[in-house]
């Protein structure tokens, strides 16, 4: 980690050296040690640090922009030179607004000492829980053990200055037989929060209890959506259109929808940078504030998230979601609103259907309302009168989201929490949907 | 820097690694990108650091740093280790790399034009000029153009004496438009998928895709889907299946399951593992005696091309599948030897901070004889697809489903109606063998694929496809809701 004292002496330098009237520098730093095993044992084991400091100078209605990671004088001053000079060669955009105008940021706690400073042993003891667990029950084990800081610093010449500091923790375990798989993944800012035995658990009797599966029909089905499916289902939803970028160019799934009832009263999503139930970061890459978005409220759906050049378009502030340097708004700390039901409880409900650990490989087919299509994977099973009965072969399925959030008929009452590569985060209850369309099943 | 590399192999080799490699790469990336007739981004990005990669008693350790010092060198080879002996501590398997690796020498890519020569100026100018043509097309809603540019100078050396240099060029580019009408959306790229190709190659590349020459047709191409008719629900049919959604289908269908980490389960976890385990290897009807695909890393100008890859091995081919059975795997040294084989060279990391991993290199399906004409003319009913909108394979890459841009009816050996909302599905081993027709090379053009995710911690991996459109018989297409 760069730390604060540093972080703002390198932003100053940037500011300076890149001599135009609006400048603004970002700095991030990603620290990251990544045990990774396969077939019960450790097969890579990789640690990196890096940092890319991005300068954005304006001239009037010009930006240009530059990255680099070397923080020596002379990589800085040669970053600023490069953006200053692209900002030249561009032509004037008039839907540039210019710099934001920042409010201080908050800090928000989600840095954890023993977390960032794990070290290989203490990752490799870890794994080892998993694997010995792994050749007791017959079972192969494959996943990783992560652990790491993420680290950004925002300056400008309008007078924005934030630092954040955060940590990152995760287990990823698939537990294998010849015939089945099981799943879990654990997420948090904090290692000691990680479930360890009850993830192992997790994974494994999946495995074990999905032996020998037997193929079902595709068709329409009732299913159960365990929260790994449920995070596929929000953060595709975040990625095909919760950004204000994709609702302006026609291509998101909220064109026409907001202000409709598009799904069950029962979803609300929301976005909140600044809760610790997420994987919190309290500002964007211009400094912005990240500010609360309801999505979809009650069914309804909202608003899109924004930075400052879509919000200039619309006549509003940003809503502090530019989340990498360049590119459009997105959503990065989701959240689903709980139930009142235990997973159990779902599936009790429920007199035939299927239950569904996870998706995997999912893509866009259309944009109208969010149509997917993926596959299940790692522990699928029917239900029949309220009771998971018997593993089943992987299924394909074609379903708009926006349909299946529509469809749901209870949502679960616990959260889950998942931080995924980039450090975004969904935080999100298991659901209950009805028709869900499946459009093949595999070998 | 020879000697401040060097000598890190020998602190790793005091400090106890039975090998060790290290890879310096300083990394240069231009970016330009035109939406909406406002250019959006100007970029320069410089990346630069080091990787060490060491081995002891049977287990690896990897650790990186963006700062090449003798000091900083020392301390991440020390990490590395440090990081190798906890992964031994639970370790049993040995590590067999095969055959001693001590490649020398220097590869450029070979390019006409270097581009970062190319005013930055001219390279607006030609996504300017390719907007203008998109805007003109009324329906048109939104409208994006791109370019990009990377320079990569990579140093290799190991423990065994091998020491390459290399300097890698890649360039490419593309449009997309997006129409929308009253209850439709629609999107044309070109030249392909995600409105980008791209190749080891020079600017020379970017003129020769004529981009803005193709601007007009492709927003065009857009506004006509809007109303055009969807492709039949839920049918079996022939399909003739383009170059370009063609080389997805190779790389998602063949390039990935014969990874042979992916075999041994080593991705497990995440990509998944492969279908074609090794009791498969020359005895497995993978295709139709049509289908020949090739690995092949001196294909230039497939984004697979260069002199070694990341473990000193040099470029060379593999035959893959031949007449339709499959011969061949993407191997890394550890790997090939242990099914008694030596690497063909496929271990390739994204960056100075990402571990090798196996890659496709450029995995083509060879040309076959037909004209495209005459593959019409030949096909009595059916639908032409072509430019890839969507894409699912399932973890063991038999299940796929695949979405293309546009369509054409085929009636009775003509081209027929414009379809919109294309889909196809199908299981892989059971979809090439029912293939019975590949064009000829006057169609087979080399595919870039710049987006291929693998590996955790992720690694964004750049291979080659060369493809020529061909016939598939008897395929369910139209599976869309």
């Amino acid at each position: 980690m760069i730390g604060e004292p540093q972080c703002r002496q390198i932003l100053e330098t940037a500011i300076q050296v890149s001599r135009v009237d609006e400048c603004e520098a970002f700095l991030g730093t990603n620290e990251l040690s990544l045990t990774r095993f396969a077939n019960n044992t450790i097969h890579q084991n990789v640690s990196h640090s890096d940092s890319q400091l991005h300068i954005r100078c304006v001239i009037g209605k010009r930006q240009g922009r530059s990255t680099t990671n070397d923080l020596s004088i002379s990589g800085i001053v040669q970053c600023g030179e490069a953006a200053r000079e692209n900002a030249k060669l561009m032509p004037e955009d008039p839907d540039f607004p210019g710099l934001p105008e920042t409010a201080p940021s908050t800090k928000v706690l989600a840095y954890d000492e023993p977390t960032a400073f794990l070290n290989p042993e203490a990752r490799a003891n870890i794994v080892q829980q998993i694997t010995i667990h792994s050749e007791r029950n017959k079972l192969m084990s494959a996943g990783f053990c992560r652990t790491g800081i993420n680290e950004r610093a925002v300056m400008s010449t309008k007078g924005t200055w934030a630092h954040h500091a955060g940590s990152i923790a995760g287990l990823l375990i698939t537990s294998m037989t010849d015939s089945s798989a099981g799943w879990a993944k654990g997420s948090s800012w904090k290692i000691d929060d990680l479930q360890i035995e009850q993830l192992i658990e997790q994974a494994s009797s999946k495995a074990l209890s999905g032996k020998n599966p037997t193929t079902c029909q595709p068709g329409e089905y009732t299913v159960i959506l365990s929260n790994y499916a449920v995070d596929d289902i929000i953060s595709a939803l975040n990625f095909y259109g919760m950004g204000a970028q994709m609702v302006q160019d026609g291509r998101s799934w909220m064109n026409g929808l907001q202000g409709h009832q598009a799904m069950s009263p029962l979803i609300s999503i929301w976005d909140d940078g600044q809760d610790q139930n997420g994987c919190p970061a309290p500002f964007d890459c211009e400094g912005v504030v990240r500010q609360r978005v309801d999505i979809v409220d009650n069914g309804v759906v909202r608003n899109p998230v924004y930075n400052s050049y879509t919000a200039g378009k619309e006549g509003k502030l940003s809503t502090g979601h530019q989340i990498s340097p360049v590119g459009g708004p997105s959503a990065h700390n989701l959240f689903m609103s709980p139930g009142i039901h235990s997973e159990d409880q779902l599936i009790q409900s429920t007199d035939y259907g299927i239950y569904i650990t996870r998706f995997f490989y999912t893509r866009l087919v259309h944009s109208t309302g969010c149509t997917m299509t993926g596959m299940t994977r790692d522990g699928t099973f029917l239900i029949e009168n309220g009771q998971i009965t018997k593993p089943i072969k992987d299924l394909r399925f074609t379903q708009s989201y926006v349909g299946a959030l529509k469809n749901a008929e209870m949502v679960g009452s616990e959260n889950t929490l998942h931080i995924n590569e980039g450090s975004s985060s969904t935080n999100v209850p298991a659901i209950k949907v009805n028709s869900f369309n499946f459009t093949g099943v595999t070998v | 820097m020879d000697q401040l590399l060097l000598s890190t192999l020998d602190t790793a080799k005091v400090k106890g690694a039975e090998y060790a490699d290290i890879r310096s790469v300083e990394t240069s990336q231009e970016r330009f990108v035109v939406r909406n007739g406002a250019v959006e981004t100007i970029t320069r990005d410089e990346s630069t650091g080091f990787g060490v990669r060491v081995l002891i008693n049977g287990a690896w350790g990897f650790a990186s740093s963006p700062e090449i010092t003798a000091d900083n060198l020392n301390k991440t080879t020390a990490l590395a280790i440090q990081i190798a002996k906890a992964s031994a501590s639970h370790n049993r398997n040995t590590v067999d790399l095969g055959p001693a690796v001590t490649s020398k020498g220097t590869y450029i890519t070979p390019i006409e034009i270097d581009p970062f020569k190319i005013p930055l100026d001219q390279k607006i100018e030609l996504l300017l000029e390719s907007d203008k043509s998109m805007a003109a097309v009324k329906k048109i809603r939104s409208r994006l153009s791109s370019l990009v540019f990377i320079r990569e100078h990579k140093i290799f050396a190991n423990t065994e004496g091998a020491y390459t240099d290399q300097t890698i060029y890649e360039s490419g580019g593309g449009i997309q438009s997006t129409a929308v009408g009253d209850s439709e959306v629609q999107r044309r790229s070109y030249p392909q998928m995600n409105g980008r190709q791209q190749g080891c190659a020079g600017w020379e590349y970017i003129t020769s895709l004529d981009i803005p020459g193709n601007s007009e047709k492709t927003a065009m191409e857009a506004v006509a889907l809007l109303t055009a008719e969807p492709c039949p629900t839920d049918i079996i049919t022939d399909v003739i299946i383009g170059g370009s959604q063609l080389a997805l289908q190779v790389h998602e269908s063949c390039g990935h399951p014969i990874e042979l980490d992916r075999v041994f389960g080593e991705e497990a976890a995440y990509a998944g593992t492969s279908f074609l385990t090794p009791d498969k290897l020359n005895n497995f009807a993978y295709g139709s005696e049509y289908v020949n695909i090739t690995a092949d890393s001196l294909r230039t100008p497939g984004l697979g091309s260069f002199g070694w890859d990341d473990e000193g091995v040099p470029s060379q081919t593999t035959p893959i599948v031949r007449s339709g059975q499959f011969v061949g795997y993407l191997m890394s040294r550890e790997s090939a030897s242990t099914l008694g084989l030596t690497s063909n060279g496929c271990m390739r990391a994204s960056s100075w901070n990402r571990l090798p991993m196996i890659r496709m290199t450029n995995v083509s399906l060879e040309a076959g004889t037909w004209s495209l004409d005459n593959l019409i003319s030949d096909t009595e009913s059916g639908i032409f697809m072509e430019t890839n909108r969507s894409w699912s394979i399932d973890d063991r890459r038999y299940n796929f489903q695949f979405g293309t841009e546009m369509g054409y009816e085929i009636k009775k050996g003509k081209i027929g109606k414009l379809l919109k909302n294309c889909t196809y599905t199908g299981i892989t081993p059971e979809f090439w063998n029912s293939c019975d027709a590949v064009c000829n090379s006057d169609h087979w053009v080399m595919w870039g694929t710049p987006n291929c995710g693998k590996g955790q911690p992720g690694q964004i991996g750049h291979t080659g496809h060369g493809a020529s459109p061909a016939r598939f018989r008897n395929i369910r297409v139209g599976v869309l809701r």
